[in-house]
């Protein structure tokens, strides 16, 4: 009678272990799951993954063992395997990150070439006035950068016969 | 020794048989936590800036993720600073909600489960189904953040 009783309570016994590592197996997956989502803290969630994965890998070994239920055991082993490859996804999801981060300075550079050939472009067709004064003498001068112009002015220049020869001699 | 009661005996019983319950423990275990991360988000000041989690994934790549300035929103949220979270981080109030919501579900499912031991299955799918629902909705943007990049 007495032995049959503590056979029992030795039963009892494992097949309450077999319990416990499967809710600990559960409650560690969730909380991997929840932080493998979060960006800043999923790399950390490998952790508890794997010791969730590990707890649940032992009470299966047990439950197998014992034939007791394996409900709440394989939710957990479940899971956690999906928890750990979201945060093992996450180093990928940092290296791409960090590969374009690294090409980002490169893409600031094109952009300010080319706002600098904006702004050129835009001071070509620009009107200059500079206006010096130094008591009641005043100095203004007014230049007109217009591309445009000058070129028409150089035509002009070149058009005109000024009656001297300033061209090389050819020897 | 005093016999027990048969009302101390059926206490005694019910304790037992409850803490047997792998559902009531799950519960008891994630609203502990959830009461932690309000506390965490109670005890450190987003003046302060006294956080000890730090964002490893901006740390590696240099660039801020989309859950920076969590633990601030939280905080302030805590604070009732509802704008200034908006600021810190645009999800915080959702995730927030979330975990408010699952402490409350915790404390009623736990309620039901032990009220209405016939409808005990039903409860734990409903359970599970509501909770996923509402950590896709509420996490959505996290996931849209690790689909973009992997």
């Amino acid at each position: 009678m007495n032995n049959n009783i503590k056979f029992q309570n030795m039963e009892e016994t494992k097949n309450n272990t077999g319990q416990n590592l499967g809710i600990a197996a559960l409650i560690t997956a969730i909380i991997t799951f929840v932080l493998a989502v979060i960006p800043c803290v999923g790399l950390i969630a490998i952790i508890p993954g794997i010791i969730a994965i590990v707890l649940a890998s032992v009470g299966l070994s047990n439950a197998a063992r014992n034939d007791s239920p394996r409900g709440v055991l394989l939710a957990g082993l479940i899971i956690a395997i999906v928890a750990s490859l979201i945060s093992f996804s996450q180093v990928f999801v940092a290296g791409k990150i960090a590969e374009k981060a690294d090409k980002w300075p490169n893409r600031i550079e094109e952009i300010i070439t080319d706002v600098q050939e904006d702004v050129l472009k835009d001071l070509e067709d620009a009107n200059i006035s500079i206006k010096i004064e130094n008591g009641d003498e005043k100095i203004e001068i007014n230049a007109d950068a217009n591309k445009k112009n000058r070129e028409e002015t150089l035509e002009e220049l070149e058009g005109q016969d000024t009656g001297v020869n300033d061209s090389v001699d050819k020897k | 020794m005093t016999p027990l009661t048969r009302n101390e005996s059926h206490n005694t019983a019910s304790k037992v048989r409850y803490s047997k319950e792998p559902y009531l423990v799950v519960n008891i275990v994630f609203a502990g936590i959830i009461l932690l991360i309000m506390l965490y988000s109670g005890i450190f000041s987003p003046e302060k800036d006294n956080y000890p989690v730090t964002c490893i994934h901006s740390e590696i790549t240099g660039e801020p993720c989309v859950s920076c300035g969590l633990s601030h929103s939280f905080s302030l949220i805590i604070r009732g600073r509802i704008n200034e979270a908006y600021i810190w981080n645009i999800y915080g109030m959702r995730v927030f909600l979330f975990f408010c919501s699952q402490l409350f579900m915790r404390i009623i499912f736990s309620i039901l489960y032990i009220r209405y031991p016939a409808t005990r299955k039903q409860l734990i799918i409903l359970d599970i189904a509501g909770s996923s629902v509402i950590f896709l909705i509420s996490f959505w943007h996290f996931f849209a953040y690790l689909l973009k990049f992997s």
